[in-house]
This record gives C-alpha cells, sequence and structure tokens, in this order.
C-alpha cells in the first residue's frame, strides 16, 4: 500500500464532509424559506482497487444529494391549502354579510318596526298631519334602509368583481412562472444526467401551492420531469413550457357580472371552478349573496305590494281614493347574449304572497317554452306563452314584441332590484289614506235593534264603489230591498250577521230588524278623522302575507338573516376544521421535509470532527512521506 | 417524531393567535353585554330575537295607543260627566216647575233658564278635542256635529263612525261614540210607547207614561172618551190604526188600562170627545227634549183644562228627561268598561313586556360571572402560551457551539 492511497482517501474524505458541511449550511440556510425540503447529502465508497490480499478501500465519494420529500404529504398541502382558501374567502365574505343584517342599528328591524309604529300613529290621530309626516319620513327611512343593506351587497358584488380580476392576474402569473420552472427543471435534468434539481422542484411545488389558494389544481407528472397543471373540471392551464392565459369574460345575461373563462373565448368557466380563494368567492356569489339580495328584494316587494293594495282600498284626507304607497321595482329581464332571435320578453309582478326569491330562466326549446326555477331547477311547460301572459310563482311572463327562436334563453330576476328601487311614492301627507271610502249608518226611525258594521272595502276598482246604496227591511223582515245596486238584487234573503257584498264593499247586519228599518252605506264623505284604513294596514306588520301565506315581513327577514347566519356558521366550522387539518397536513409534510436547526447542528459537529479526522490522516500521510524521505537521505 | 424548526415556531405562533383571538372575542362580548355578536353565533337565537324584538316594539306601541285611549275616554268620560249634570239640573227645574204654585211668570223664568241649558247642551255636544277636532262627530272631525237649522230644529251634520284603536294584537276598543248615539238615538215615553194628549182636549185628564206588561204590540192607539150627558159615566175606547179596538169600558180616574202589552192610565176626568195618543217609542234628541220642555214652560196656562195640558206636557217632558239621563248613564257605563278593558290590556302589556325583556336578555345577553370566569381562563392560557414560547425559542445546541 502507498502513501499516496492514504492521502487519496483522506482528500476523499476532506471533500465528502465539505460537502456535507454545505449541505448543512444550505439547510441552516433555508430553514425559514417556504416550501424548502430539506436536503443531505448521501456519501458511498469509492470503487476498492484490487490487490493480493483482497480490495483496498479508497476512501469516500459524493453518491448525490438527496431531497427528503413526500409526494403524497405534499399533495395533501396543497389540496387542504385549496379548500381552506376557499373556505376562509366565503368565511369573510358571509361573515360581512352576517355583521350587516344581524346588527341592530344596521339591519333592516328598527326601521321596519319604526315604520309599522308610525302606521299605528296614523291611526291613534288620522287627521294630524305630523303624525302622517312622521309615516312619511318613516317610510323614506325605511326605503333608505333597504337600499342601504342593497347597496352593500353591490359593493360586495363589486368587490367580488375586482378580486375576480385581480386573481385572475395573478393565476396568470403563476402559471407563467411555473412553466418557466418547467423549462428549467427539463434543461437541469438533462444537463445533470438525470439528477433532480432539488431546489428548483421545491420552487415548483411552491409556486403550485401558490396557485391553489387561488383556486383547485390538480397535476400530473411527466417523464422530462415536467408537470402539466390543470384547474376546474380538467381545463388546460400548464401544459409543460405552455401557460393558458385566463381572462375576466362578462356573463352572457348580465354584463356586470364578472366570469372567468380563457382569453379569447366567450366561455366562462367560473361555474367549474372549486377550491381556492375564487372558489370561495365564486361559491359566495352564488349561494349567499345572490339568495340573500333576492330575499331582501323580496321583503321589499312583498311589502310595498301588500301595503300598495291596502293602502289603495283607503281614502285619503282630501276624500280621494289611496293610490300606492310604494313604488315598485319591475322584475329584470336579461337577454342571453347568444340569442337570435329578437324578442323582448316583459315580467311583472302578480302577487306577493307567491314570490319565491329565485331567480327564472326561461328557455324556448324544440318542446316548447319552459320556465326553469334556478333554485330548485323544477321547470315548468308555458302552455299560453307567447301567445297570451302566464303566471308562475307569481311572476307573469309576456312576449312584448318579437319572437324566440329555439335555443333563445331569458334570466328572469323577479326581486334582485326590490330592496334597491322601493321607493315612497306618496309625497304629500294628505294622500296617505287612513280612511276607509265608505260608511255605513243606520236610520234613527229603526225600531229593530238590529246594528250594521263599519264596513269593509273588497274592491276599490269597483265603479259603483262609492254610490249611496240603501237597505230597507220588508215586511215581514226577512228580506230586504236594496237600492242603488245595478243590476237590483232586490229581494235579498237576510241573516244575521252575514256578508252582505254590494258594488265592492262589505258590511254585516246583526241583529233583529222590524220591517221598514233602513240601513245606509255611503261615500264617507269629510271622514278625516276614520282610521279604518290606518288600522288595516297597521295589521299587515303580523300577517303572513309572504312565501305562501306562512311568513309576515319580519318572519321572511329573519329567516333572511338566520341563512346568512346559519351559512357563515357552518363556514366557520368549516374554515376551523379546515384550518386544523391543514397544520396537521404542513405538520407532516415539515416532519419530513422542515428543517430541524438541532440536528443541523449536530450535523455540523460532526461533519467538522471527520473534516478534521480527514485533514489528521493528510497530516499523518505527510508525516510517513517526511519519515520516508528522512530515511533514504541517510 | 422529528419536529422542523419553522414547525416550532408555527405552532407556538398559532397557538398565541388562537387564545388572542378567544380573548378578544370574550372581550367584546362583555364589553357590548351581548352573548351574541352576530347572526351566526347563533342562527337560530338570531332569528328569535328579531321576532322578540318585533313583538317588544309593537307592545311599546299598543301601550302607547292605549294610554291614547285613556286620554280620549277622558274627554269623552269629562264632556259626558257635564251632559249628565246639566240634564239632572233640567230636571229639577221640571220638577220644580211642575208644582202647582208655580205661575206662568215663574214658569216662563224657568223657561230661561231651561234655554240656557239647551244652548249648553249644543256646545258640549259640539266639544273639540286638543286637536280641535269634535268628539261626537263620527268620522267628521273636522265638521261641526250639532248645529240649529234655519227652522228651529237640531241636525246632526256628522255620521255612526266609530273610531277604533288597535290596543292589542286582536283587540281593538272603541275611542268615542257617535253624537247620533249618545244626543240621537234616546227612545222617548218609556221606551216602548209613548203616550200623548190631544191638544184640543177639554177636560182635566192627565195621562201616565204607562208600563209595559207583556209584549207590546206595536201600533198607534187612539185612548177617545165618551160622555154623552154629563150624568153618563164616562167610556172609553181604545182603537189601534192596524189592530182596530182592542180595549173599552167605563173610565174611572187612576185605573189601569190594559191592551196588547201596554197599561196606562188617566187621572182627572176627560171630556167628551177627549183623547190620547199612544205610539210605537220613537228617538227623540235631547235638544227637542228640552226645547219641548221651555215651550210647554213658557206657554201660559189659564183654566183646569190648560193645567191638565201643561201637567201633561211635564210628564212627558221628564220621562223624556230621564231617558235621556239613562242613556248618558249607559254611554258612561260603555266607557268605563273601555277604561277597565285598556287598563286590563295595559296590565297584560306590563306582563308581557317583562316577560320578553327576559327572554330577550337570555338569549343575547352575555352571562357576566360566566364570561368573566373566561376572560380569566383565556388570560392564563394566553400568557402560558407567550412564556412557554419564550421559555423553548431559547433552547438551540447553537448555544453550546462557541
Amino acid at each position: 500500500m502507498a502513501v499516496g492511497d492514504i492521502l487519496g482517501s483522506g482528500i476523499s474524505g476532506l471533500l465528502a464532509f465539505q460537502r456535507s458541511l454545505a449541505g448543512a449550511s444550505h439547510n441552516i440556510a433555508n430553514v425559514n424559506t417556504e416550501g424548502y425540503s430539506r436536503q443531505r447529502v448521501e456519501l458511498g465508497t469509492r470503487p476498492p482497487q484490487p490487490s493480493g490480499a483482497g480490495f483496498i478501500g479508497q476512501g469516500a465519494q459524493i453518491e448525490g444529494v438527496r431531497r427528503i420529500y413526500d409526494e403524497f404529504l405534499t399533495l395533501q398541502v396543497r389540496s387542504y391549502t385549496s379548500a381552506n382558501a376557499q373556505l376562509q374567502s366565503y368565511y369573510s365574505l358571509a361573515s360581512q354579510l352576517d355583521n350587516l343584517l344581524a346588527d341592530p342599528q344596521a339591519g333592516l328591524s328598527p326601521s321596519l318596526q319604526d315604520f309599522f309604529n308610525a302606521v299605528q300613529g296614523l291611526a291613534n290621530d288620522p287627521a294630524s298631519i305630523p303624525a302622517r309626516q312622521v309615516l312619511l319620513s318613516n317610510g323614506e327611512n325605511l326605503a333608505k334602509r333597504l337600499h342601504a343593506l342593497d347597496q352593500r351587497m353591490r359593493d360586495l358584488r363589486g368587490a367580488i368583481n375586482g378580486q375576480l380580476q385581480s386573481g385572475v392576474s395573478e393565476i396568470n402569473g403563476y402559471a407563467q412562472a411555473i412553466a418557466k420552472v418547467n423549462q428549467a427543471i427539463s434543461l437541469a435534468q438533462g444537463a445533470a444526467g438525470g439528477k433532480p434539481p432539488n431546489d428548483l422542484l421545491d420552487q415548483r411545488d411552491a409556486l403550485i401551492v401558490k396557485l391553489a389558494q387561488l383556486t383547485g389544481v390538480t397535476t400530473v407528472a411527466q417523464d422530462n420531469g415536467m408537470v402539466n397543471v390543470f384547474i376546474g373540471n380538467g381545463q388546460t392551464l400548464v401544459a409543460g413550457t405552455q401557460a393558458s392565459v385566463l381572462s375576466v369574460t362578462k356573463n352572457p345575461y348580465d354584463p356586470s357580472r364578472y366570469e372567468i373563462g380563457y382569453q379569447n373565448s366567450d366561455q366562462a368557466i367560473s361555474d367549474s371552478l372549486t377550491g381556492g380563494k375564487l372558489g370561495g368567492m365564486l361559491q359566495f356569489r352564488n349561494q349567499v349573496l345572490d339568495g340573500t339580495q333576492n330575499l331582501l328584494g323580496r321583503v321589499a316587494t312583498g311589502l310595498a305590494l301588500t301595503f300598495n293594495a291596502q293602502h289603495r282600498k283607503g281614502q285619503d284626507l282630501n276624500g280621494a281614493l289611496g293610490a300606492d304607497f310604494f313604488s315598485v321595482a319591475a322584475p329584470k329581464t336579461f337577454a342571453h347574449s347568444s340569442n337570435t332571435g329578437n324578442a323582448v320578453v316583459g315580467a311583472t309582478l302578480a302577487s306577493a304572497s307567491a314570490l319565491t326569491g329565485s331567480d327564472y330562466v326561461l328557455q324556448r326549446t324544440s318542446g316548447g317554452y319552459m320556465l326553469t326555477r334556478l333554485s330548485d331547477n323544477t321547470v315548468t311547460t308555458l302552455a299560453t306563452f307567447p301567445g297570451g301572459a302566464e303566471t308562475v310563482d307569481g311572476l307573469t311572463l309576456s312576449l312584448t314584441s318579437g319572437a324566440l327562436n329555439v335555443g333563445d334563453r331569458f334570466l328572469i330576476q323577479p326581486t334582485r332590484n326590490g330592496a334597491a328601487d322601493i321607493a315612497v311614492a306618496v309625497k304629500d301627507a294628505r294622500l296617505i289614506a287612513a280612511a276607509a271610502p265608505v260608511r255605513s249608518s243606520a236610520a234613527l226611525t229603526n225600531q229593530g235593534n238590529a246594528t250594521i258594521s263599519a264596513g269593509e272595502v273588497l274592491d276599490s276598482t269597483h265603479a259603483a264603489l262609492l254610490n249611496t246604496v240603501t237597505i230597507t227591511f220588508n215586511n215581514p223582515p226577512t228580506t230586504f230591498t236594496v237600492s242603488g245596486v245595478v243590476p237590483d238584487p232586490s229581494p235579498v234573503a237576510f241573516t244575521s250577521g252575514a256578508n252582505i257584498d254590494f258594488n265592492g264593499w262589505r258590511v254585516q247586519i246583526t241583529g233583529t230588524p222590524q220591517a221598514g228599518d233602513s240601513f245606509t252605506v255611503q261615500q264617507n264623505t269629510n271622514g278625516v278623522s276614520d282610521n279604518r284604513n290606518a288600522l288595516l294596514l297597521g295589521n299587515l306588520r303580523t300577517q303572513l302575507t309572504l312565501a305562501g301565506g306562512s311568513a309576515s315581513y319580519q318572519d321572511a327577514y329573519g329567516q333572511l338573516v338566520a341563512d346568512v347566519g346559519s351559512n357563515t356558521y357552518q363556514a366557520d366550522i368549516g374554515r376551523q376544521a379546515q384550518e386544523t387539518q391543514l397544520a396537521q397536513a404542513r405538520n407532516a409534510r415539515d416532519a419530513t421535509s422542515g428543517v430541524n436547526l438541532e440536528e443541523e447542528a449536530a450535523d455540523l459537529v460532526r461533519f467538522q470532527q471527520a473534516y478534521q479526522a480527514a485533514a489528521q490522516v493528510i497530516s499523518i500521510a505527510d508525516t510517513l512521506f517526511q519519515s520516508l524521505l528522512l530515511a533514504l537521505r541517510r | 417524531m422529528r419536529i422542523s424548526t419553522s414547525q416550532t415556531y408555527q405552532q407556538a405562533i398559532s397557538n398565541i393567535l388562537d387564545q388572542q383571538a378567544q380573548l378578544i372575542k370574550t372581550q367584546l362580548q362583555l364589553g357590548s353585554g351581548r352573548r351574541l355578536l352576530t347572526a351566526a353565533d347563533d342562527p337560530a337565537a338570531a332569528s328569535q330575537i328579531l321576532g322578540v324584538q318585533q313583538t317588544l316594539s309593537s307592545t311599546t306601541q299598543y301601550q302607547a295607543n292605549g294610554n291614547t285611549v285613556r286620554a280620549r275616554l277622558e274627554l269623552e268620560e269629562s264632556a259626558l260627566t257635564n251632559v249628565g249634570e246639566l240634564l239632572q239640573h233640567v230636571r229639577t227645574l221640571a220638577v220644580q216647575a211642575n208644582n202647582a204654585t208655580q205661575t206662568n211668570e215663574t214658569r216662563a223664568a224657568i223657561a230661561v233658564e231651561v234655554r240656557a241649558r239647551l244652548d249648553e247642551l249644543l256646545a258640549l255636544a259640539n266639544t273639540r278635542d286638543a286637536n280641535g277636532e269634535y268628539l261626537f262627530a263620527g268620522f267628521q272631525g273636522k265638521t261641526q256635529p250639532f248645529s240649529v237649522t234655519a227652522s228651529g230644529a237640531y241636525a246632526y251634520n256628522g255620521d255612526q263612525g266609530r273610531r277604533y284603536l288597535q290596543v292589542g294584537p286582536a283587540r281593538q276598543i272603541a275611542v268615542g261614540d257617535p253624537g247620533s248615539t249618545v244626543f240621537q238615538a234616546i227612545r222617548n215615553g218609556n221606551g216602548t210607547f209613548v203616550t200623548a194628549h190631544n191638544s184640543g182636549n177639554a177636560g182635566t185628564g192627565v195621562i201616565s207614561p204607562g208600563a209595559v206588561s207583556g209584549t207590546f204590540v206595536s201600533d198607534t192607539y187612539t185612548l177617545s172618551f165618551t160622555q154623552v150627558l154629563s150624568t153618563d159615566p164616562i167610556t172609553y175606547t181604545v182603537t189601534g190604526a192596524v189592530s182596530g179596538v182592542v180595549a173599552s169600558g167605563t173610565f174611572s180616574s187612576g185605573a189601569a188600562i190594559s191592551f196588547n202589552g201596554a197599561q196606562i192610565s188617566v187621572s182627572g176626568t176627560p171630556a167628551n170627545g177627549d183623547s190620547f195618543t199612544i205610539s210605537p217609542s220613537a228617538n227623540q234628541d235631547m235638544f227637542t227634549t228640552l226645547k219641548n220642555l221651555a215651550v210647554a214652560l213658557e206657554t201660559p196656562v189659564s183654566g183646569a183644562a190648560a193645567q191638565a195640558k201643561l201637567h201633561n206636557s211635564m210628564n212627558r217632558a221628564l220621562t223624556d228627561l230621564d231617558q235621556a239621563l239613562g242613556k248618558v248613564l249607559e254611554i258612561r257605563a260603555g266607557v268605563g268598561a273601555r277604561f277597565n278593558a285598556v287598563d286590563n290590556q295595559q296590565d297584560q302589556h306590563e306582563h308581557l313586556s317583562v316577560e320578553l325583556q327576559k327572554t330577550l336578555s337570555s338569549l343575547q345577553d352575555v352571562d357576566y360571572a360566566q364570561a368573566t370566569s373566561l376572560l380569566n381562563r383565556q388570560l392564563l392560557a394566553l400568557q402560558a402560551a407567550q412564556q412557554a414560547f419564550v421559555k423553548t425559542q431559547n433552547l438551540s445546541l447553537f448555544n453550546y457551539l462557541r
């Protein structure tokens, strides 16, 4: 054995431990680098030298630099990151809505209560102009509160549009970066003879996790070290070194609503995007925001329609019949951008209680005209449309002009703008209809004990509503004669307490009349102190006028608040669970791939000692060589 | 298990952040006094709270309405008390005037006072409330309800409307009575029929107001007396316009004459051909009652026949006054019943308010004892997490590599 061999082994050790030390210092330097997987310098023995005595070791050499990495754990972190980001963004949006609606000052409830208390105030003092002014201003406040709530939802919608835009440009940035790293990896791998470029791989994984924060991704590894990245239902985002470009497109019905699609394509892929921040926003918009805005609109529209209907049955301080108290938003219709026909579809509201709060799509198919309720995808075949108007769920559809071609579609939003467009139509306090337009009286000469009820209005549009009608009992008083009703229904059989309906009003005569007794129903001239209609308006507060006669205004609003609250609550629970899962997945990944400084410190000590020992070997080889030279000099 | 260095930091930080978030929430709850900060904290309770608040708000409104009802009823009550006292006073005057010691002059003086009372009554019937609305005009609060027509009659210009106020979710209470009910719809006579003398009577017969015995058959009857010769007994015949002759017999002063459910008597001595009518009661307003009294008192009396006519008129006026007083009492009883109803309703509302406040408090208010102890625990946990972090982050092998 030669001294040179010892020297060679020593030097190989020096080099190997130098590399190991370099590896440890690389790990230490990257202790805080996101997505970094610790690396280990793998050492092996150099091929031994055969000799007569057997193989003689030649020292150590570097086999490679291994990246401590678990594919499964990395995938888990990525998918949990995506799910977590989705729930976070969903939760943060939903909680904004939740805070807004439930706030005792900002919510609808206080102004709704104040409004109906003002109706009671009017009923207490119907001739008082101040009481009427209070009702008007409380009505305005109620409308303003609805506007403000709706505006906040519009703001959220606008914020989502803006974030979709910035999200899309972020996605495009990451896609470009991933494509570039793909290329770098493929080049590096080729140059290194197939050895993995560890730091580039980490860099790519980190980029994919960043992408997953925006939207859910799936990846497929290629042979050349590259990965292809897919979003949504398998739409390609990165194919090798090629990155697709996404862009914000406009909804084909409603151009103010942004969607996500590919550049240079009208096709939106938003519906298939799940996961990530964008997925959360889209989910919030579809599942919470649209519905909440519709339901708030339904409260506003329902209130306006029912209050108006009762108000029209009243009489104002000038003695005229009441007009609409609130102005109501008409349903919005949107034609699909790909429609080929020239149809204009009109929609009006027919009934407050039948409104559902859903949006609808009207489509002409080869089988006819179909109306789809989007909340549950119930399809109704329209039988009379477009020849005549057709009413479904309180919504009356008619063809205003033109015609639909097969495949043409319209989106109809019956109550989306309800809260935004409600306004008080009555501008003059005298025009509030607190009185009923008719009153009844019994003749003072009546001998019987029968009494007549004050009267209520059934149909304020009846042409003869205000005509004076006299009811005179015949002999025997089991029937009565009516004057002032065309055609003359006399004689009419009398039943005590039964409804007597003529000319759009209703009274009851109770008791035992005598022959010749007479009762009169006539216009309520000068009836300024009458509060009958105000009482009926006040009763609307608790009447079940909405949701098919199952909810009052307050109930419907409370339901909406509870819905948003429970959505937010669910999101919060899901978010917390997801956070824990993500933390666990990160822990699992870090437990494998993360850098531990203690470990590195120990390695440093170990490699330093080994390095010192290898240096000692060189020193000994030198001594051996010197002693040999010394011996020869003699 | 292997732990990475960044993990230890992250774990510690996220622990501290969690503790902080919980602490802030408890702090907010304590600061605001509300357990429910948003609907998401308890969606079911949040919706329940809205419902309770609505009931509470409407209950407060019903209480305010109840106070309005009380105020208006007090106004009506005071007007009615005045009307009652006035009628009582007029009745005293009538009794006084009916005394045989009165002369034409003294009666005229009393008549002057009755006229003055009549004007006062008209003013009471036209009472207005603080807003200038007439109390007894039905729905036509801005229209003066009672006025004197050119012919001297008393006209009612209001209607029969009654204003109701909502004092409970299913309870409305009338806050007034129309003038027609209070001042006009008063049955004259004894309430079922009315007796009257014929103005041409020559005798001294004075007819009683009569009483109902059995069922009065509604008809206009004429009681006529016949005495052909002054020595003949006086006979009477009662003839109904529809019923025909229903009773006849020999007259005896003060004896009851009964027919078709009516029982009357005539005292004094009617002359041949004298007659009285018994007709079903009709409504007669208070003003007319007072006016008739004044007219009777203003008519000078001379002779027994005229004295009898005055007696008849005074009897009639007294029964009508009694009817009017009865009416006022009846209306006041109604007002009293409504006072009671409002009071009951107010009591119920107060009780309900307390219950609702309790429910609301249990739904949304924070339990301070619980929250304070939670706050202490959370403070402790946060401190522990911070201390643990500070202690462990000093531990490193590098400290010894020197």
